[in-house]
């Protein structure tokens, strides 16, 4: 038998039993999948109505900026999908004592506690996302295409995933600590509050401070705008420094939000028989 | 050789003393009291490979913190631990591929989802290859007789029909050490000895490590030679069943039937009364005179029968776990009395 437990065999089989298991409360899978797309919706008619004011927010018009709302979308889809039913089942966990049986797995516990359970409802949005990515790219003014488009987009928007993950975990796993019923992890939705809305936006006295704080301490002004701007925006030399610093900040999420977890495991009290 | 090797093995707890009150649990915001709880306290224990050894005591004695500390989910407070060479708390997965624990009170299956879901995840995580599982599964699910609900969604099973499939859950990697916390718990007298027949003829095939915990003396005296009786976080017997009576009970019952129902009024010049249903009458009798009282009462009386017995060793264990309580005030849940027998 080879000694290493087979990740993706393992992931396949999560997502496997969860599609059975959404496919045998159909009605439910059906409801989440349209409340989920029509709240997208929502909120792409606002964007809309707010053009009909103007012709930019912060220099961005509005198919670029409808590029950016699909990214948004493209991307939580993705954490909604794959990371947050997880994130928030770990506080229940902790709780339960049903910890207990993800420490016993010869398998990284941190893998098996963020990916259990895949929330196939999700991927409605990253549907709707992509058509309106198709939809919005071509009208955007001036657009060129770039091969280039095409390979780094994919990249930035799963790095983009990976810091969202990484606060998002870290911020789940303080329950471990805080034990019953409390995390930080609702801070999470506060925190990535920022994130959907351009860099530029955060000016002056109050602007640029949050726009450092969100930049360098807890990276998630980049999960969107890095990608963003390289579908929407002519690839330049310009955005260089800043996507070469998102590689640097999801590696650093990535490896914090390590050391959190394992740090929170190993003070793990489990709960009473 | 021995599976398992504890020495001085420690855990406590911090607790947060919550008071009673609104205006207390709003100052309880500022300032917190807590009290330590020792759950375990510097025990001491081998077990060979193959043994079946059974972990006794009342609740809160610190039974399953043990078994916790074992399979690695805690981390001890102080002392040393080795299970088959490892130490558990590593949590390395060379060691968790060699052993699986079973919590009566806990379900690690896929609630919503047929139980054979739940066994190929297991598959996947262990890494057993096709053919193996499946042998093992076919094993396990005629030796439990379970098959002709695995594709029962777990969450419509019985509590007896879910116990045996975490079990086979537990068991698909075949592990070398298996740690069962109350695996009987809540379940009628059949599927109690369902799982203690299963349990005795997978030990004795497999000459597995098994440890077990348990409320119910009925599992104990069917499956394991060797009892370890803890309370209050101490080790208080390591021995066999049989011996703890030896042991622990200075006294003996004697039963006696008067003829005629002549029934003396000072029986209890012979010993302590318990009972007394005309024309019979049960003593307890100090060990040391048992047999100068019976020739003494064959001699004044004219009895029909007489038998002499050991107490019952639920009550000898009782009154052991009552004395440590007495002994221990301190100690978290000072229930004296195991849980009463289903």
């Amino acid at each position: 038998m080879p000694h290493h437990p087979s990740y993706l065999g393992v992931f396949l089989t999560f997502a496997r039993n969860s599609l059975i298991r959404d496919m045998m409360f159909r009605a439910n899978f059906i409801i989440e999948a349209i409340s989920s797309v029509s709240w997208m919706a929502m909120n792409l008619g606002f964007y809309a109505i707010v053009y009909q004011k103007t012709d930019h927010i912060a220099g961005w018009g509005r198919y670029e900026f409808f590029v950016f709302i699909a990214t948004t979308m493209l991307i939580n889809s993705i954490v909604q999908t794959f990371f947050m039913p997880n994130a928030q089942e770990l506080s229940e966990l902790v709780r339960t004592g049903g910890l207990d049986f993800a420490l016993l797995k010869p398998i990284d516990t941190q893998f098996l506690v963020s990916l259990h359970r895949v929330n196939w409802a999700s991927l409605g949005n990253f549907v709707v996302a992509l058509a309106l990515l198709g939809y919005s790219v071509p009208r955007v003014e001036g657009f060129e295409f770039s091969p280039w488009q095409l390979v780094l987009y994919p990249v930035y928007v799963i790095l983009g995933v990976f810091i969202l993950y990484s606060v998002m975990i870290a911020l789940a796993a303080t329950s471990i600590w805080l034990g019953r019923n409390q995390s930080l992890y609702d801070f999470w939705f506060y925190i990535t509050n920022f994130s959907r809305y351009p860099m530029e936006i955060y000016q002056g006295p109050w602007g640029t401070p949050l726009r450092q704080i969100f930049t360098f301490v807890i990276p998630i002004l980049v999960v969107i705008n890095v990608p963003a701007r390289i579908m929407a925006w002519p690839l330049s030399a310009d955005q260089a420094p800043l996507a070469v610093f998102a590689v640097l900040a999801t590696a650093m999420s990535l490896l914090g939000s390590r050391w959190v977890f394992k740090k929170a495991l190993w003070s793990y009290r489990s709960a009473s028989s | 050789m021995n599976a398992i090797e504890i020495r001085g093995l420690k855990k406590s707890y911090r607790v947060y003393q919550k008071k009673e009150g609104l205006w207390a649990s709003l100052t309880g915001l500022f300032q917190r009291e807590y009290r330590d709880v020792e759950a375990v306290r510097g025990i001491d224990l081998d077990v060979e490979q193959g043994e079946f050894v059974a972990f006794l005591g009342p609740n809160g004695a610190g039974k399953t913190t043990t078994l916790k500390l074992l399979s690695g989910v805690i981390s001890p407070s102080g002392g040393q631990a080795r299970v088959l060479g490892h130490v558990p708390w590593q949590r390395e997965n060379e060691y968790r591929r060699r052993f699986a624990l079973v919590m009566g009170q806990k379900n690690q299956l896929w609630w919503d989802l047929p139980a054979q879901e739940s066994f190929r995840l297991h598959q996947k995580i262990y890494r057993i290859d096709t053919d193996q599982f499946q042998r093992t599964l076919d094993e396990l699910v005629d030796m439990l007789d379970v098959r002709h609900v695995l594709k029962q969604p777990v969450r419509e099973l019985s509590l007896g029909e879910r116990m045996k499939m975490e079990l086979t859950a537990a068991l698909l990697h075949s592990p070398e050490v298996l740690f069962l916390d109350e695996p009987t718990i809540g379940l009628d007298v059949i599927a109690q000895h369902n799982v203690q027949k299963f349990l005795k003829h997978y030990q004795e095939k497999r000459k597995i490590t098994i440890l077990l915990t348990s409320h119910y003396m009925k599992d104990i005296a069917a499956l394991c030679r060797r009892v370890v009786i803890i309370a209050h976080g101490d080790i208080m017997y390591d021995g066999s069943l049989a011996g703890i009576v030896d042991r622990f009970s200075g006294h003996k019952v004697l039963s006696l039937q008067f003829a005629d129902g002549r029934m003396p009024s000072d029986l209890a010049r012979y010993g302590e009364v318990l009972e007394v249903v005309e024309p019979k009458a049960r003593l307890k009798v100090d060990r040391s005179s048992i047999a100068k009282v019976l020739s003494s009462v064959l001699a004044n009386h004219t009895i029909e029968d007489v038998s002499v017995e050991d107490p019952p060793l639920e009550d000898v264990i009782a009154e052991m776990f009552a004395l440590s309580a007495e002994d221990d005030q301190t100690a978290p849940n000072n229930s004296p009395v195991p849980s009463p027998q289903p």
